[in-house]
């Protein structure tokens, strides 16, 4: 879950973490500007500087102009509800701190640059030694002293470096308590008067550890907050509230179209692949949607009844990349199960199951029982794909 | 009842147990509970069993069986 820029900067705050003074307003309500300000689209999205999302006012009149514009102008997707108000900062260099996880070496890692207000992937690549990363522990945090090790790494000195590490170490500190996958300020920027200020910042918390903070779940049911341009559906619905059955896997990151080919499909690239595949081979996808990391029977067999529950689809697609984290025959057994439980025969419902990975023998086992046609992993997900077109027809 | 696994339980080599509790809660989906001091499947989980023969172990020899019906 994405927090918005103001919500993540009173969580700063929280921190002694200093952020420009602002005001957050609604449509039609009071202004009172009496100098420059930043006015800042609030919407889970980055690149609003560039996107037109953050613009400048000097007078009430500007500023309300301007304010009538990110209200009313959809961006990336998102229509904003409330606008951000800061007061403008004179800025004589920006910096870079971000706190993330690294999955490769399972520890979080904290990132430093000298240059700020950048994309810092681009810069990583075009001068590394710009860029300065150390991962740490989530027993002993990140004290002051290693932050000014990091810091220090990127050539910067004196009065500053204490100030630079003093920050870093209590965005690892935000990180840690709010179970954030990410805590990033870009810029946070050193003004005319010699103080550290964060400019921006992106929180990103773990969906999976929301059951921990409840005020921030709360945050995010409030329809409130943005308007997406594109509402989610009575179907989609349906789809989250099963996911959430159990803890186990995920099964239900649904999205709703308008074709007759149901798809139960893995997680990430491959996914995405199949769903691409299932179009170039001329079939219309009745929905996109995840599953993965062992969901439980029952959550894939609801979902497979959901997807059924559609009048016009007759035959799903089940394509999986080949996986190690999923097992073949829980999501074989999901699946029958809720063709079954639709009043269907699986035989003729499944245009194709391609699994392959962790079980297969056994999920095969069970498919055969039920005359379903499978593939192994000889047969590429594009292949699979233009089976059950073929099927489906 | 389970569409693809039935689970058994020989409540013989049960009663009178100490570690029934114990031998009940190993299982990872909660697919046995107690009931009048008694281990007892619960029948809409069985088909969750993941097949980690954990409760195999747990309990004593023989008392518990586990059928995958799409073997028969």
């Amino acid at each position: 879950m994405r927090l918005l820029e103001y919500e993540s900067k009173e969580i700063l705050s929280k921190y002694q973490i200093p952020t420009p003074a602002a005001t957050l307003i609604s449509k039609g309500g009071p202004l009172d500007i009496k100098g420059p300000v930043m006015l800042k689209s609030q919407i889970p999205v980055g690149g609003r500087g560039k996107s037109g999302g953050i613009l400048e006012a000097s007078t009430n009149d500007d500023a309300k102009t301007h304010i009538e514009y990110l209200l009313s102008t959809p961006l990336k997707g998102y229509k904003a509800t409330q606008i951000l108000i800061e007061e403008k900062m004179q800025v004589k260099q920006e910096f870079f701190m971000a706190v993330t996880y690294d999955t490769v070496i399972k520890a979080p890692v904290a990132i430093f640059s000298r240059e700020g207000g950048v994309d810092i992937e681009t810069l990583a690549v075009r001068e590394p030694g710009k860029v300065w990363q150390e991962p740490f522990s989530v027993r002993s945090k990140l004290p002051q002293y290693r932050a000014r090790e990091i810091i220090s790494e990127t050539g910067v000195t004196g009065g500053h470096l204490l100030g630079l590490a003093a920050i870093l170490s209590k965005l690892a500190d935000i990180f840690l308590d709010y179970d954030a996958t990410l805590a990033e300020i870009n810029p946070l920027a050193l003004i005319e008067d010699g103080r550290l200020v964060a400019l921006d910042c992106h929180l990103e918390i773990d969906d999976d550890a929301a059951f921990r903070h409840k005020e921030l779940v709360q945050l995010g049911e409030d329809q409130s907050r943005f308007e997406a341009s594109r509402q989610v559906t009575e179907f989609e619905r349906k789809a989250a509230e099963i996911d959430k059955i159990d803890h186990r896997g995920v099964a239900g990151r649904m999205i709703e179209f308008d074709g007759n080919m149901g798809l139960i499909i893995g997680g990430g690239g491959a996914s995405l692949t199949a769903f691409d595949a299932v179009r170039a081979h001329g079939g219309a996808p009745a929905n996109y949607c995840e599953i993965g990391g062992n969901p439980s029977v029952q959550k894939v067999a609801e979902l497979t009844k959901l997807i059924l529950s559609k009048p016009n689809v007759q035959k799903i697609a089940v394509i999986m990349n080949v996986v190690s984290n999923t097992r073949v025959d829980l999501v074989a057994r999901g699946i029958i199960k809720g063709i079954l439980e639709a009043g269907k025969k699986p035989s003729e419902t499944v245009a194709v199951f391609r699994i392959p990975g962790a079980w297969e023998k056994e999920g095969f086992k069970i498919l055969t029982q039920y005359g379903v046609t499978y593939c192994d992993r000889t047969v590429s997900i594009d292949a699979a794909a233009r089976i059950a077109v073929e099927n489906a027809n | 009842m389970g569409e693809f696994i039935k689970v058994e339980i020989d409540l013989s080599r049960c009663a009178g147990r100490k570690k029934i509790v114990e031998w009940v809660r190993v299982c990872p989906v909660n697919i046995f509970k107690m009931e009048d001091k008694l281990p007892v499947v619960v029948e809409e989980n069985e088909d969750e069993c993941t097949l980690c023969m954990l409760c195999v172990e747990a309990f004593p020899k023989g008392a518990i069986t586990i059928h995958k019906l799409y073997e028969a």
